[in-house]
């Protein structure tokens, strides 16, 4: 499968020190529910959805979620963050096959 | 005898057309698709809140489309009117499709660092129903909203 495309969007682009802003997480994700059937070989598909997201901030822990498959093909996770000095945001993500991923996103408040 | 043959068959056809589809949908009904992970509304409730009142109220905006073309990918926002410091946060945001075969969709655990208390994804809803939204504050205070979403085209399954 090889690893999966993700992106951390953060608005605006330019932001200070001390300021709130929004953040985005998207993967490519297919978020088998486990009840779609496969037309030709008629076999369900087995279920494989994101299970927990981490969001990380210079190591310290911002936002956890809990997911189930009911969320979207390819979800995004949206969330506002406060910053506080220049670091990284790091987010992991854990899959219902047990697959770990993580991708992170450098923070340089201007002014 | 040829046009007696005609009409057997035609007899024959008829009632197995009309048998058929009804037949698929009993065995349908009785195997009811259940996803690996079915949970329902009311127990999802219970084992968030354990059995804690809960309180609608107006400190939570949904934003939810009334009408969703496509139940695949319907967005929802959660707002909580919060001021987010240490003593006063929102602890968590839990989001539900009351009809779902896994009334679960996130449970999202926010902290101050935060700043704000918002989130926003996008869910999948297999009929009409309603979207909940359940809301932890940091002293153990359950919130509630929900909005009726109409879904013309299933999303799951």
């Amino acid at each position: 499968m090889g690893k999966r495309k993700s992106l951390i969007k953060i608005k605006p682009k330019k932001y200070k020190d001390g300021e709130i802003v929004k953040v985005s997480f998207m993967v490519m994700h297919p978020m088998e529910t486990g009840m779609r059937k496969n037309k030709k070989t008629k076999k369900i598909i087995p279920a494989l959805y994101i299970n927990n997201v981490k969001f990380e901030y210079n190591g310290k822990v911002i936002t956890t979620m809990k997911v189930w498959e009911t969320l979207s093909v390819n979800p995004v996770f949206t969330t506002y963050m406060k910053i506080n000095g220049s670091g990284t945001l790091k987010v992991t993500y854990t899959d219902s096959s047990g697959e770990v991923n993580e991708k992170s996103k450098k923070i340089k408040p201007k002014g | 005898m040829q046009r007696r043959d005609f009409f057997k068959k035609l007899g024959v056809v008829a009632a197995a057309t009309a048998v058929a589809p009804a037949m698929s949908y009993a065995a349908d009904a009785k195997k009811k698709p259940q996803g690996p992970n079915a949970f329902s509304y009311k127990q999802a409730v219970d084992v968030v809140t354990g059995g804690k009142p809960v309180k609608t109220s107006s400190k939570i905006q949904m934003k939810v489309p009334e009408i969703a073309e496509n139940g695949a990918v319907v967005p929802v926002t959660v707002t909580v009117d919060s001021p987010m410091t240490d003593a006063d946060y929102v602890k968590a945001i839990h989001v539900f499709a009351a009809k779902n075969g896994n009334a679960r969709c996130v449970d999202v655990n926010l902290t101050p660092a935060n700043g704000k208390a918002m989130f926003a994804t996008r869910i999948k809803l297999g009929q009409t129903q309603e979207v909940v939204a359940l809301v932890e504050l940091s002293d153990g205070t359950f919130l509630t909203a929900a909005q009726r979403v109409k879904v013309t085209i299933g999303g799951c399954g």
